[in-house]
């Protein structure tokens, strides 16, 4: 692996510089049967999908995570450098804990472990009420259970009627429905906002 | 004056009787009162609605008992064994069935909190005091009307502070006000910079993203600004190749078309060549949304972990709401 300063100047020149602009069938036909002979699609009806994973992180060795599903299934994924990590945003895998919960996304290699193209850690998406509005957080209100759901100034984003995601949480109203993306905090019921759905008028 | 305030005390909880029997046996179409109380815990789901409305009889008929005259010595007793019962049923609520609802005073779900025992205790007290009053709250009320009223005021206005049932009475109007003069979080938007969801969005709009979105493996894997493109990153597959998909994403300016690619191979660090451009027509992009749609998973940045928090959040709410790919539409 080439130094990140490195890595990112040669992707920043591959995208912006003249050989980046591609158009929207340079990487080869888009008839569904070229689709589908690239991946065989390994899912079968009745049964659990062998390429994702969910659950509660036990163990982290190396690169790879011992979880323990919600049906106890015992898991291992192995993460990578092309591996896409989420919590609450993009992240690295010294930032997973655990006791943290998962979803993974990858393919299953022969040895039983999960290769992950994608790990989305703490990953909550909740519809809720606004029970109350403070500096710092929201008050929702989940079927009845209270939850507070932090704002995190640079993160959080607010998308209003379906637009794209804007900073500006001040269209959120008290008493209104919300559907809100973030990363659990385990073991408790507060949460980091990602990003919050709401109508506003 | 204790034998007074004592005596005051029947119109208080015959009232709050009164309207807690109406809400359990007003006529419902929808949403049996009873479901998810713990009082279907209590006597079998098949039995709650009937015995929830039993217990509104009870109730209408005692509070209609202390509201009317005459005031017999029988009325306050019977009151405090109701509140005693009352109290030890949101005990049992509390301990066997913590996430049950009250039933109390609303049909809206709303689970035992220490506001519920609050007015449990306050109920539970008026009714003991009522037992030693002499004379009835009309004799009691006529000897000094201010004074009484201002009491019964009080006392109401605390059953409904700790009624988390009547909160959209008071508490939220009040709420909305508070916001509507000044909103906790106006200034946000000024301080933060672009959300990295405003550009994910954006690139999904993009015929960029169309072309390579049967090729991406990962969600966004890092982000850096440059100038004034958003530079997103993925992991890619392009036939037995592990590559990287590079996106640049205008960054203050919301131009879909403006969206830019490239593949880059992850051994060599070069750019992948597109092999055979194609022609783009009509039928090609209605083939591209159909990929996307198969593939919305690898992209999906929202799965749900509803089930670490509550255990109920749907799975099939994932893409709920979320401005994903949509239908393309072609001139």
């Amino acid at each position: 692996m080439t130094h990140p300063i490195d890595r990112r100047r040669l992707l920043t020149a591959a995208v912006l510089g003249g050989a980046g602009v591609v158009g929207a069938t340079a990487f080869g036909s888009l008839a569904p049967e070229a689709a589908f002979a690239a991946d065989d699609l390994t899912a079968q009806a009745g049964l659990a999908d062998p390429n994702f994973a969910e659950g509660i992180i036990t163990g982290i060795t190396g690169g790879v995570l011992a979880v323990t599903g919600s049906d106890n299934v015992l898991y291992r994924i192995r993460v990578t450098d092309a591996t896409s990590i989420w919590k609450l945003r993009p992240t690295t895998l010294d930032r997973v804990a655990v006791g943290d919960g998962l979803y993974a996304r990858g393919a299953r290699l022969g040895d039983g472990t999960l290769a992950a193209d994608a790990v989305w850690v703490n990953i909550v998406n909740l519809h809720a009420h606004i029970r109350g509005i403070g500096r710092t957080a929201l008050n929702l209100d989940h079927r009845g259970q209270p939850i507070l759901a932090h704002v995190v100034p640079g993160v959080t984003a607010a998308s209003y009627n379906g637009t794209p995601a804007v900073a500006d949480l001040s269209l959120l109203r008290v008493g209104r429905h919300v559907q809100v993306l973030g990363a659990w905090h385990p073991g408790s019921n507060e949460i980091d906002i990602a990003t919050v759905y709401a109508a506003a008028n | 004056m204790v034998l007074w305030v004592a005596a005051l005390q029947p119109l208080l909880i015959g009232a709050v009787l009164l309207y807690s029997s109406a809400v359990k046996l007003a006529p419902r179409r929808s949403h049996p009162p009873a479901r998810g109380t713990a009082l279907a815990r209590l006597v079998g789901e098949r039995r709650a609605a009937w015995a929830l409305r039993l217990v509104g009889v009870v109730e209408l008929g005692l509070g209609a008992a202390l509201v009317l005259p005459p005031a017999l010595p029988a009325e306050p007793v019977a009151a405090t064994a109701l509140a005693l019962g009352f109290l030890g049923y949101l005990g049992y609520a509390r301990v066997v069935v913590p996430d049950s609802s009250c039933g109390c005073m609303s049909t809206r779900r709303t689970p035992v909190s220490w506001r519920s025992f609050a007015r449990g205790g306050l109920m539970l007290g008026g009714a003991a005091l009522a037992v030693t009053a002499t004379t009835s709250w009309v004799d009691a009320v006529g000897t000094r009307p201010v004074a009484g009223t201002a009491l019964l005021l009080a006392e109401a206005a605390a059953v409904i502070a700790f009624s988390p049932e009547l909160d959209a009475w008071w508490l939220l109007p009040l709420r909305r006000l508070r916001i509507r003069l000044s909103h906790p979080l106006a200034g946000t938007g000024r301080l933060a910079g672009l959300p990295l969801d405003s550009s994910v969005d954006q690139m999904q709009h993009s015929a960029a993203y169309r072309s390579v979105a049967h090729l991406l493996r990962s969600d966004v894997v890092e982000h850096w600004d440059e100038g004034d493109w958003r530079i997103l990153v993925y992991s890619a597959r392009y036939g037995a190749r592990a590559t990287t998909a590079v996106f640049a994403v205008p960054r203050l300016r919301y131009e879909p078309q403006a969206v830019r690619v490239a593949l880059v191979d992850d051994q060599t660090g070069a750019a992948v060549d597109p092999p055979d451009p194609g022609t783009l027509d009509r039928n090609t992009y209605r083939h591209s949304t159909f990929h996307e749609g198969a593939l919305a998973d690898l992209t999906l940045r929202t799965g749900p972990l509803g089930e670490a928090v509550r255990g109920d959040a749907p799975l099939s709410g994932a893409t709920a709401g979320m401005p994903g790919p949509g239908p393309v539409n072609v001139g």
